[in-house]
């Protein structure tokens, strides 16, 4: 329950489906509007772990 | 007095009903349940499915021990915060006073769980918005 991965695509999921039913009506539109939404934020987010690779992520922040 | 051929739109009339239905009633319903004023709109399988979007979406912010955002004192983003999530209507409620929710910072899915929660009542706000349109026959 707790990977990363899972729960950006659980998220990514909920969010373009949400989106898809409240501004589009027709199953073709509906398809493609869930598509790029749900591709946008899996495919953007790992694209930004990818451009974060590179950089150490340094120890952890402390608990206020 | 508008001038022939202006484009002024027609004024909105003075009371809460419609014939699509009472504006107050659906606007009430619909931030209270999520999906409850689009099942009020006669849109019933779109009501049913945005309240199982949103209810998961609090579930699973609650499973991770997410922060359920209430005001702090000098921190005014919280207001904000605490606004977006009181959106999710009286799931809120329950979760804060019913359930004496708080959240558990040292969770491994805090932060996941803190956006979860958060996005629950944002959406929650824009169905409310999508019942008002809906009612005042500005969308279908």
């Amino acid at each position: 329950m707790l990977s990363h991965f899972l729960l950006m695509v659980l998220y990514a999921l909920i969010v373009s489906l949400f989106f898809t039913l409240l501004w589009r009506r027709g199953r073709r539109e509906q398809t493609k509007l869930f598509l790029q939404i749900f591709l946008g934020m899996v495919g953007g987010g790992l694209l930004v772990a990818w451009l974060m690779y590179p950089f150490p992520s340094g120890p952890p922040a402390p608990i206020p | 007095m508008s001038e022939p051929g202006s484009t002024t739109a027609p004024p909105l009339p003075q009371t809460a009903a419609s014939p699509r239905g009472n504006a107050v009633i659906a606007v009430l319903s619909a931030w209270l349940i999520p999906g409850l004023g689009h099942i009020y709109l006669k849109r019933r399988l779109r009501g049913l499915a945005f309240f199982v979007l949103v209810i998961a979406s609090m579930l699973i912010g609650f499973r991770l021990e997410g922060n359920l955002y209430q005001v702090v004192p000098g921190q005014p983003l919280t207001i904000l915060a605490t606004l977006g999530s009181m959106g999710m209507g009286l799931p809120y409620f329950l979760l804060r006073y019913g359930l004496h929710y708080q959240g558990n910072i040292m969770g491994a899915g805090y932060e996941y769980g803190t956006a979860f929660l958060l996005t629950a009542g944002l959406m929650n706000l824009l169905l409310v918005l999508d019942a008002w349109d809906i009612v005042r026959g500005k969308k279908e």
